[in-house]
């Protein structure tokens, strides 16, 4: 059999070294994952496939996963005969209603002012929460100063301090913006801090080897080299600032994808209400993906290096 | 104790020993003196560096060597400024120094490329360090890695690069500099057996060229033998220098196989038994 199947070679070079060990037996078109990345990234993966096979195992997987998501739609529909519509509504019902919101522009003006919201509020916690990581990183009094505060900033539920955003702020943009960054603030500051402390050594000799000092080096090898940390706290960041997010537009003056998720729920359009929660996670899905991009783009080093563990 | 030159096993033709001589009779570039660090752990105290000396000839190639843990590379890192020692002064061209050298430039032996940088930028860290604008830094990056031959990898990551490459680059960052002493840390100790001949005989080409003083850190005696002027042996526990060894072969060594020299093989033997009998070595 083994001469009738075929391997290509995604382009890890170890999972050729790999292929021996995690193949025992191979039936004809077959995924076999050797390395731990998955499928989509290609990272590890090896395509074995029988020359004359029907459908490959890649399409059945394929074929499962929206299987899957039409089987739990078609029941959700079917609900709709046996619930009352108050309930789940339907699948139908949800997608005339989301197109509706649309058109008549309510949904588009509470997603971007979510979206922007959520997006002051994330840059001013990722400028001040850096900020003040990289010091207290860096600067040995900033750090001992700021050490207890830190910790009991991080130790306060956030949401706790909503009414102080209204009393600071008053009922408005402000005060939802300012929620957000009290939210955001802490993944940031926490992360960026612990990853200036993680900078390899190896790397600060180089700097100050090479005649880099002071904010020189701060800024040409603590920063870049603190990079990762900082974006494994914007993942973090992005995902309880929705939650801020949504809450404040709830909370703070029925605004924005929180606000109308509110009305519709106090007016019982269960459909309409539905529709704002998949605009909600569609937001999210956005700022991550985004979030992805930027680090693929302007840092291709982190994921290459820490794959390869060549350098980093 | 000074090792004494036997005069009868050179061979004639290939004899370049007024060089040899002339670096070894030159006047002292770096002066190291009555050097100490200790280290305290938990478990122990380690007196790395006690009580050591050394002088460095203008123009000369000296390797340190001894066996791991004998504070080769601690001695290497306290003249680079990069560790601070107990007691001792150094002092380059007469000046006593303290904190890091502009005039010394340090190559490690995890190389410690950084990754965010071109192979381009990594060069001209140092450049950018003393404050030289981008156009002329970029330039003279781009004339040391030439010199390495790695001009056309000058826009890639470094860690696309092999390993010989990638301390090629490494070599070009201290190289940049225009350092008077360049400071060398096993180097090639990361590298295969093929690339570090390879690589070798490439630093030995660009001492000659660029009449550079190196100061060269190593474990591998034979390493030490090919490309040194002098050698200095350590012993560990206290870590001192307890020999200096000339190393009075005809150079350029690579128009020759070295190590079937007579006189390499010598002075091999002598070193090897030397450190042998210090405690770092099982007989």
């Amino acid at each position: 059999m083994a001469d009738q199947v075929t391997s290509r070679f995604t382009p890890s070079e170890s999972a050729a070294a790999d292929l021996s060990g995690k193949t025992r037996e191979v039936p004809a078109g077959i995924i076999v994952n050797a390395g731990s990345g998955s499928m989509e990234s290609g990272a590890g993966s090896v395509v074995l496939e029988k020359k004359s096979s029907g459908l490959s195992q890649m399409n059945k997987q394929r074929i499962a996963r929206w299987v899957a998501v039409v089987a739990v739609l078609a029941l959700w529909q079917l609900s709709g005969l046996v619930l009352k519509p108050i309930f789940i509504s339907t699948p139908s019902n949800v997608f005339t209603s989301f197109f509706r919101l649309i058109g008549d522009g309510r949904l588009p003006k509470a997603f971007f002012q979510s979206l922007l919201e959520m997006l002051g509020g994330i840059i001013i916690a990722g400028i001040v929460g850096v900020g003040v990581g990289l010091l207290m990183g860096r600067v040995r009094m900033i750090e001992r100063a700021f050490e207890p505060l830190v910790a009991f900033g991080n130790a306060t539920p956030s949401i706790a301090l909503l009414p102080v955003m209204e009393v600071w702020f008053g009922i408005g943009t402000k005060a939802r913006v300012a929620f957000i960054m009290v939210i955001c603030i802490w993944p940031l500051l926490v992360n960026t801090y612990a990853g200036v402390k993680a900078v390899r050594g190896n790397f600060t000799d180089v700097g100050k080897a090479f005649g880099l000092n002071g904010w020189k080096q701060t800024w040409k090898v603590y920063f870049p080299g603190t990079i990762p940390f900082i974006f494994i706290g914007i993942r973090i960041a992005l995902a309880v600032g929705a939650v801020g997010m949504i809450l404040g537009g709830q909370e703070i003056g029925d605004t924005g994808l929180g606000g109308l998720a509110e009305t519709f729920g106090s007016y019982s359009q269960t459909a309409d209400l539905i529709s704002t929660i998949v605009a909600t996670t569609g937001l999210a899905l956005i700022l991550f993906a985004l979030a992805r991009k930027i680090q693929a783009w302007r840092f291709p080093w982190i994921a290459d290096t820490s794959a390869g563990r060549r350098i980093a | 104790m000074t090792y004494e030159v036997q005069t009868d096993t050179r061979i004639g033709d290939l004899t370049t020993m007024d060089q040899v001589n002339a670096a070894q009779d030159g006047t002292p570039i770096l002066q190291v003196k009555e050097m100490c660090k200790t280290f305290f752990t938990k478990e122990r105290t380690v007196v790395a560096l006690d009580h050591v000396d050394l002088s460095v000839h203008t123009g000369e190639f000296i390797s340190l060597v001894g066996p791991s843990g004998c504070g080769k590379t601690t001695l290497l890192r306290i003249i680079d400024g990069l560790e601070q020692a107990d007691a001792g002064t150094r002092s380059l061209d007469g000046v006593p120094l303290s904190g890091i050298s502009q005039d010394m430039a340090y190559v490690f032996q995890d190389i410690n490329l950084l990754p965010w940088r071109s192979v381009l930028e990594n060069a001209a860290l140092g450049l950018e360090a003393r404050g030289m604008n981008k156009k002329d830094r970029s330039e003279r990056a781009m004339e040391v890695l030439e010199m390495v031959g790695l001009a056309s990898f000058a826009t890639s990551p470094p860690y696309t690069l092999s390993g010989g490459m990638q301390q090629r680059v490494g070599v070009a960052r201290a190289l940049a500099v225009r350092p008077k002493v360049l400071l060398m840390d096993e180097p090639f100790g990361q590298l295969d057996n093929f690339t570090r001949e390879a690589l070798q005989v490439e630093i030995a080409q660009l001492w000659a060229k660029l009449g550079m003083t190196i100061v060269f850190v190593t474990h591998d005696v034979d390493e030490a033998i090919f490309l040194s002027d002098r050698i200095a042996l350590f012993q560990p526990a206290p870590g001192r220098i307890t020999e200096i060894v000339d190393v009075d072969l005809p150079r350029p060594r690579d128009e020759y196989d070295v190590r079937a020299h007579p006189r390499a093989l010598e002075l091999r033997s002598h070193i090897m038994s030397h450190l042998r009998a210090g405690k770092g070595l099982p007989q």
